[in-house]
């Protein structure tokens, strides 16, 4: 996996494309309520897919158990907001911290573990989540919680679309701030961390706390997903942030390609449009062509779709530059 | 406690996911990695048995012997296509390895939904006869089945390790890839013989399984998580130490729901999996090496 250099310049391409490419959905999706719901379930998948890659990006520890981050977070707001009439926000409060601190002990519990055990434990994880969650009349067992209430800013109501044109912007913003971090100081350090852990202890920094900050970011980052989606929408099941979605966020950054996290928003793009938009493989068919597009993507182009639009934009660039030096 | 029927169906639960750790252990050795599409081709089986079956019926054995036929070439596949040319690309890291098994559980789990159907499907008969009474317990067809395929596998994996050259070339490339590589010996070769057998070993299972309890698409993941925790529970050390790790887990599922409740069975495991991986996460039986 090459880091690419990154330059002054390499930092701010990346987020133009990205804002022209969230700009470009927004009008697609104008206001139409279906197409802003596929953009909501981008964002929200957006926000997973970022959340996964960061530890496994920074600290190189695969932890399957984010579906479950994002269902902290949708369950908190929906919580809040039906059963205890607190204001959405406070939700959104209580599931990041929720999140990361169930993230924290998980990776206490597990903090020996790596590669396959780490996988296995996480996983089970998660599916013990989701059968509490589908077992918890409280929660709505398998129906779920509705009702939450749309959003209102001091009595103003903003609407769908601005409320998704939020959570675009929000995807933006923490996959700039991700890319910024990874490239500063703290960032290097802490992937270093994921390659040679010893030299980062001998140099005095803690790796236990620093695996824990990373995890507890990344566990924030999901939740944050999941409130997103719950408060767009109005209402979560136990299988919205299913099993399935978690191997969904492993595979968008792997699609998108995994030395940066625009490739989780890619990733979580094209999931998406296999995923839902594709009428004829209406259930599950997606998920077999996703899983098929992952192998694929394993063996013919490791960087991912991002990596290969790099180096084909080089094979291009040498091109140009020998026709150039042949005139 | 004392119900010998409770203690009848741990055994053959365990004997199942034993099994399934057998087949994980068998790749482990001969590729030094987990490949967790083991449980798909333990479900595999047994959908394209019955599906074969039921919905383009054929006979039962000659379903049986198409089914165990793709299996193991699935899995042969899976190794040449798949998971040789990664490894080759990434050297040693595990990540992309662990993608890439990932995205095949859920193509494997896919396709075979859309092959065959997403509704659960009964299990075909092999063997017929009225369950015996033995010591208040009634012993089922089923459970003579994989008690029995349980002992010809284990058995005829440890003596195949121990007394043909396979079985000595496979315990070579498990103790260390690069000597044996180095020595000479056929660690392709070897890799690949490794896949298939523990694809027939899964397909087996899965098949005798599936006569007690049925078979759907979708246990394709939660047979691979219950596989490799056999494996990972009952440790390397032994070719039989899976059968305890299943063992334990066949306690964990049976005994849990009985006495507490349905959904306690996966808190169960998860405690488990955390206790072992924390406190010997070499699992029960390890290779003692002398000095």
């Amino acid at each position: 996996m090459a880091a690419a250099r990154r330059t002054r310049s390499g930092r701010w391409v990346p987020f133009l494309l990205g804002a022209t490419g969230g700009m470009i959905l927004l009008v697609w999706a104008g206001s139409n309520g279906y197409r802003l719901s596929i953009v909501t379930l981008m964002v929200a998948y957006a926000l997973i897919a970022i959340g996964m890659y960061v530890p496994v990006a920074w600290a190189g520890s695969l932890s399957l158990a984010y579906g479950a981050y994002g269902a902290i977070g949708a369950y908190s707001v929906a919580v809040a907001t039906t059963k205890l009439n607190l204001p959405v926000w406070l939700g959104w409060v209580a599931g990041v911290v929720l999140a990361a601190v169930i993230a924290v002990v998980l990776g206490v519990a597990t903090a020996r573990l790596l590669g396959f055990h780490l996988a296995a434990a996480t996983l089970l994880f998660a599916t013990a989540f989701e059968t509490w969650l589908d077992n918890s009349l409280w929660l709505g067992s398998s129906n779920g919680l509705v009702g939450v209430p749309e959003v209102a800013v001091l009595g103003w109501r903003p609407g769908q679309q601005a409320v998704v044109t939020a959570g675009v912007g929000l995807v933006l913003l923490l996959a700039f701030a991700v890319d910024r971090i990874t490239a500063s100081r703290w960032g290097v350090v802490v992937r270093a961390l994921g390659q040679s852990p010893l030299v980062v202890s001998s140099s005095g920094t803690s790796t236990g706390r620093l695996t824990i900050v990373v995890l507890a970011l990344g566990a924030a980052v999901a939740a944050l997903g999941g409130s997103f989606f719950v408060t767009t929408v109005g209402g979560i099941t136990p299988e919205t942030f299913s099993m399935n979605v978690v191997f969904l966020a492993l595979f968008m950054p792997l699609l998108g390609g995994i030395g940066t996290p625009w490739g989780a928003v890619v990733g979580a793009m094209l999931t998406v449009q296999l995923t839902v938009q594709w009428e004829i493989f209406a259930e599950g068919g997606g998920l077999f062509v996703l899983s098929v597009a992952v192998v694929l993507v394993l063996l013919l182009a490791p960087s991912g779709v991002l990596g290969y639009l790099a180096a084909v934009g080089q094979w291009a660039g040498r091109l140009a530059r020998g026709v150039r030096r042949a005139r | 406690m004392t119900n010998p029927q409770l203690w009848l169906s741990v055994l053959e639960v365990g004997c199942f996911f034993g099994l399934l750790g057998l087949a994980y252990l068998v790749v482990l050795q001969g590729s030094g990695f987990f490949n967790l599409t083991i449980g798909p081709y333990a479900m595999l089986a047994a959908l394209a048995w019955t599906g074969l079956t039921i919905h383009a019926e054929m006979e039962v054995w000659s379903a049986l012997a198409v089914a165990l036929v793709a299996v193991v070439v699935v899995a042969a596949l899976t190794e040449m296509l798949v998971v040789r040319p990664i490894e080759r690309r990434s050297g040693g890291s595990e990540f992309p390895a662990l993608v890439a098994v990932a995205a095949l559980l859920f193509g494997i789990s896919q396709g075979a939904g859309l092959l065959f159907g997403r509704l659960p499907l009964p299990g075909q008969e092999v063997l017929t006869f009225a369950p015996i009474e033995v010591a208040g317990a009634s012993v089922t067809p089923s459970f003579v089945l994989i008690a029995t395929l349980a002992v010809v596998a284990f058995g005829g994996v440890a003596l195949v390790a121990h007394t043909t050259r396979a079985g000595r070339a496979l315990r070579a490339v498990g103790d260390n890839r690069e000597a044996a590589r180095i020595l000479g010996l056929p660690v392709n070769r070897v890799r690949l013989v490794a896949f298939m057998a523990s694809g027939l070993i899964a397909a087996l299972a899965g098949i005798a399984f599936a006569s007690r309890g049925g078979i759907s698409y979708d246990l394709g993941l939660h047979w691979a998580l219950l596989g490799f925790l056999a494996v990972v529970i009952g440790g390397t050390g032994s070719w039989l130490a899976p059968l305890l790790g299943g063992l334990i887990l066949g306690l964990a599922e049976v005994m849990v729901p009985y006495y507490i409740g349905g959904q306690f069975a996966d808190y169960a495991v998860l405690v488990c999996a955390l206790i072992f991986f924390g406190l010997r996460p070499q699992g029960l039986f390890t290779t003692r090496v002398r000095a």
